[in-house]
C-alpha cells in the first residue's frame, strides 16, 4: 500500500504540470473556437450566397474529419508550404479550428430555437436586423447555447489529449514519458485516469454554479439531451 | 503548377491507403455493434434496473465519458498485452465500444424515458410482462427515436477510429503515416487525401443512416 | 376634417397562389379607432403586418402622414418607430424583464440615456397598471400583464399609431377583460388605433368604424351602429350574429357582457 502511495507521491509533479499544459490548451483551443465559431454559425444562419456557403462547408469539413487527421494537417503538413508552427500553437489551433465547427452549430441549433416572433416584435419597434440579433436574438442565444457549451468544454479537456500525438508535454504525453521510465504502464494510466475523473467533475459542477446564477425564468437549462 | 515528384509519389500512393479504409470501417463497424448492445443493457439497467445495478450504470457512463480516448486505449493495449493474450486490433475494438457505450447509454437512456408513461401503462393493462412492454411496446418506439442521436455517435466512433494508429494498426491514418514518411515533402497532401477520404465515409455513413432514419419513421 | 394619419391605396398580398389581399384600400384619421372583423384567413393580419412593412406586399402605396413609405426609399426602421404594434402572441422578450422589454427600444432605437429610458419605461408600465411587475420576467406574468407589457413597449416609442393584431384571442376568458380596458383607456386618451379582433363589446364600445373584411376586400365599413344594427350586406350580418353566438354561448361572460 504505502508502496503504491510512494509511487503516486513521485509521479505527481510531472502529472501536475501536465494537466495545466492541458487546461491551458483547452482555454485556448475554447476561445479560439468561439471567437471562430461565433461568425461562422452567423454566417451560416443569417449569411446568404456565398459566405453562406463557405460557412457551410467549413463546418461540413470540420465535423466530417477526425481531430488527429487536422491536427497532423497543421503540424506536420503545413510546414510544406512553408509554415511552421511550434507544437503547442499548432495544437491550439487545430484543437480550436475543430472547435469552431462545433460551437457554431451549437449557437446555430440556439439562434434557430428562438421564436420567430421575437425578431418580428424587435422589427416593429423600429430596430434594424443588426440592432435586432445583437439585442434580441442573441442575448436569448447565448443562454440556452450553455449546456452544450459546457459539453463542448468537457469534451476539449478530453480531447487535448490528442495534443500527445504531436509530443505536446499535456498529461497523457507525460503519462506515457513516466511509464516509459517506471514501466508501470497500467498503475500511471490509472493515475491519469482518476486526475481527468476528478477535473472534469469539478469543471461540471463549476459550469452548473454558472449556469444557476445566470439563469433567467423561462430558459430551461437541461444539460442532458433530449 | 506542374505535378512535381512528391506529388505523384502520394498520388501513387493512393491505392495504397484506400486499402487501409477496409481495416477504418472493420474497427467502426464492431465498435458500433459492441457498444449498442452494452450501451442498451446499460441503459435498461439504468431506466428498469435494482439500485445495484442502475447505480453501477450511471458510475460507469459517468467515469468512462471523463476518460479521453486514448487512456482507455492505451489502458486496454497494455492489459492486452501484459495480462489477457489480446491483439492490439482487439483492444482497440474494446477500446471504443466501451468509450461509446457509455454515450449510448445516455442516448438509450434518454429516448427511452422520453416514451409517455401511458405506453407502458396500457400495455401492462393488456396484461404483457414488464419484460414483454418493454420489447414490444418501448424499445421499438424508443430506438427509432435514439437513431438521429446514435447516428451521430456513429460519426464520432468512425473518426475516433483514427486513433487506433498509435497501437500500429494499418488503417487508414497509419498507411497515411507510412507514405509521409517515405517521401520528404508529402504530409500535407498525404493528410489532406486522407481527410478527404474519412470526410466521404462520413458522409456516406450519415446519409445512410438518415436514410434508414425516413424508412423506419412512424407517422405521428 | 381631422389630419389623416394612415392612407392605404389598393394593397395587394399573394401567399404562392392565394391572393390574401384582392386591394385593400383605407383611411385612418387622427385619434380614429377602427376595427377590423371578418373570417379567418381573409388577410387581417397580412393586412397590420403590411402597414409597418413586416410583410412586403405585392402592390398598392402605403402612406403615414402622406409620406409615401417606400421600401428601398423609405428607412423602415424610422416608419416601425411610429408605428407601434401589438401581437396576438405578444412577443415579449424572453431575456428582459418587464421593464427592460419597454425600455429597450427606447435605449437601442431612440438611443434615448439610459435612465431616462427607464423612467418613461416606468410611467408606460404604470399606465397600464403594472407599476409593481416591473421586475418580473416574462415568464413570472400572465398572459395578460404579458400583452399590457406589451402595449407599453408599443407606447413608450410615442408612436402615431397602433396596431393591434388580435391582442386577446391569445388570453384565457378571465384575463381578456384587463387587456381591453387598457386599450379602451387608450382609445378615450385620443390614440389612434386599427385593432383587429372579434371582440364585439369593445368594438361597439371603442370604434369610431368597423370594417367587416372578407376574401381579401373590405366588403363593408361604417359606424358600429351601422354594422351592427343596419348592415348593407347579408354577409356582415350574418357575420356579426354568428361571432354574437359564440361569444355567449361560451362561458366569455365577460368579454360578452363588455
Amino acid at each position: 500500500m504505502m508502496e503504491h502511495v510512494n509511487f503516486l507521491i513521485s509521479i505527481l509533479p510531472e502529472l501536475w504540470k501536465g494537466l495545466l499544459v492541458s487546461l491551458e490548451l483547452s482555454a485556448g483551443a475554447l476561445l479560439l473556437g468561439l471567437i471562430i465559431g461565433l461568425p461562422v454559425s452567423l454566417a451560416r444562419t443569417y449569411g446568404k450566397g456565398i459566405i453562406k456557403a463557405i460557412a457551410v462547408a467549413y463546418i461540413e469539413l470540420i465535423r466530417g474529419t477526425p481531430m488527429v487527421v487536422q491536427l497532423v494537417i497543421i503540424y506536420f503538413g503545413l510546414p510544406d508550404i512553408g509554415i511552421v508552427l511550434d507544437r503547442i500553437p499548432a495544437a491550439i489551433i487545430a484543437l480550436g479550428i475543430n472547435s469552431s465547427a462545433y460551437q457554431a452549430e451549437y449557437f446555430r441549433g440556439a439562434i434557430l430555437s428562438i421564436d420567430s416572433g421575437q425578431m418580428m416584435a424587435a422589427e416593429a419597434i423600429g430596430m434594424s436586423k443588426r440592432q435586432a440579433v445583437l439585442n434580441i436574438i442573441l442575448p436569448q442565444a447565448l443562454r440556452l447555447v450553455l449546456p452544450p457549451w459546457s459539453n463542448e468544454l468537457v469534451y476539449m479537456i478530453k480531447y487535448t489529449s490528442v495534443a500527445f500525438l504531436i509530443a505536446v508535454p499535456e498529461l497523457m504525453a507525460r503519462g506515457k514519458m513516466i511509464i516509459s521510465w517506471t514501466f508501470k504502464p497500467l498503475e500511471v494510466l490509472f493515475w491519469v485516469g482518476v486526475i481527468y475523473v476528478i477535473v472534469l467533475s469539478l469543471v461540471a459542477k463549476i459550469v452548473d454554479t454558472i449556469e444557476a446564477k445566470i439563469s433567467i425564468p423561462g430558459f430551461q437549462m437541461s444539460r442532458e439531451s433530449f | 503548377m506542374g505535378i512535381n515528384e512528391h506529388t505523384w509519389k502520394v498520388i501513387s500512393a493512393i491505392p495504397y491507403l484506400l486499402k487501409g479504409v477496409g481495416m477504418t470501417l472493420k474497427i467502426t463497424f464492431l465498435a458500433l455493434i459492441f457498444g449498442a448492445f452494452f450501451g442498451l443493457l446499460l441503459a435498461l439497467a439504468r431506466v428498469y434496473g435494482g439500485s445495484i445495478s442502475r447505480r453501477f450504470a450511471i458510475v460507469y457512463s459517468r467515469i468512462i465519458r471523463s476518460l479521453p480516448l486514448l487512456v482507455i486505449l492505451f489502458m486496454l493495449y497494455y492489459l492486452a498485452s501484459e495480462i489477457l493474450d489480446l491483439s492490439p486490433f482487439l483492444a482497440v475494438v474494446l477500446a471504443l465500444a466501451v468509450h461509446t457505450s457509455a454515450y449510448q447509454s445516455e442516448i438509450f437512456r434518454g429516448s427511452i424515458q422520453s416514451i409517455s408513461k401511458g405506453q407502458m401503462e396500457a400495455a401492462l393493462a393488456l396484461g404483457m410482462s414488464k419484460f414483454q412492454c418493454v420489447l414490444y411496446i418501448i424499445l421499438p418506439q424508443a430506438l427509432r427515436r435514439a437513431l438521429p442521436y446514435w447516428s451521430n455517435e456513429a460519426a464520432i466512433v468512425l473518426k475516433d477510429s483514427a486513433l487506433a494508429y498509435v497501437l500500429g494498426i494499418a488503417e487508414l491514418m497509419r498507411r497515411g503515416e507510412y507514405v509521409v514518411a517515405r517521401s520528404s515533402q508529402s504530409a500535407l497532401l498525404t493528410y489532406l487525401i486522407i481527410g478527404i477520404i474519412y470526410f466521404i465515409l462520413t458522409s456516406v455513413l450519415t446519409r445512410s443512416l438518415l436514410y434508414a432514419e425516413k424508412k423506419l419513421r412512424i407517422p405521428c | 376634417m381631422a389630419k389623416q394619419i394612415l392612407r392605404i391605396e389598393n394593397l395587394r398580398k399573394k401567399y404562392g397562389d392565394t391572393e390574401v389581399l384582392k386591394g385593400v384600400s383605407l383611411t385612418v384619421e387622427e385619434g380614429e379607432v377602427v376595427v377590423i372583423i371578418g373570417p379567418s384567413g381573409t388577410g387581417k393580419s397580412t393586412l397590420l403586418r403590411c402597414i409597418n412593412h413586416l410583410t412586403t406586399a405585392d402592390s398598392g402605396d402605403i402612406y403615414l402622414e402622406n409620406q409615401k413609405i417606400e421600401r428601398g426609399k423609405t428607412d423602415l426602421n424610422k416608419v416601425r418607430q411610429q408605428i407601434g404594434m401589438v401581437f396576438q402572441d405578444f412577443n415579449l422578450f424572453n431575456h428582459l424583464t418587464a421593464i427592460q422589454n419597454v425600455s429597450i427600444g427606447l435605449v437601442k432605437v431612440k438611443k434615448m440615456d439610459k435612465k431616462k429610458a427607464m423612467e418613461k419605461a416606468y410611467k408606460e408600465l404604470a399606465r397600464v397598471g403594472l407599476e409593481d411587475k416591473i421586475n418580473h420576467y416574462p415568464a413570472e406574468l400572465s398572459g395578460g400583464q404579458k400583452q399590457r407589457v406589451a402595449i407599453a413597449r408599443a407606447l413608450a416609442m410615442d408612436p402615431k399609431i397602433m396596431l393591434f393584431d388580435e391582442p386577446t384571442s391569445a388570453l384565457d376568458p378571465e384575463l381578456i377583460g384587463e387587456v381591453l380596458a387598457v386599450m379602451k383607456d387608450l382609445a378615450m386618451a385620443g390614440m389612434t388605433m386599427i385593432v383587429v379582433s372579434h371582440e364585439l363589446g369593445f368594438a361597439r364600445d371603442a370604434a369610431d368604424r368597423i370594417v367587416f373584411l372578407e376574401n381579401g376586400v373590405v366588403s363593408e365599413i361604417g359606424t358600429p351602429e351601422k354594422i351592427f344594427y343596419n348592415p348593407e350586406k347579408q354577409r356582415t350580418k350574418e357575420f356579426i350574429s354568428k361571432i354574437t353566438q359564440l361569444h355567449t354561448s361560451g362561458n366569455n361572460q365577460e368579454s360578452a357582457g363588455l
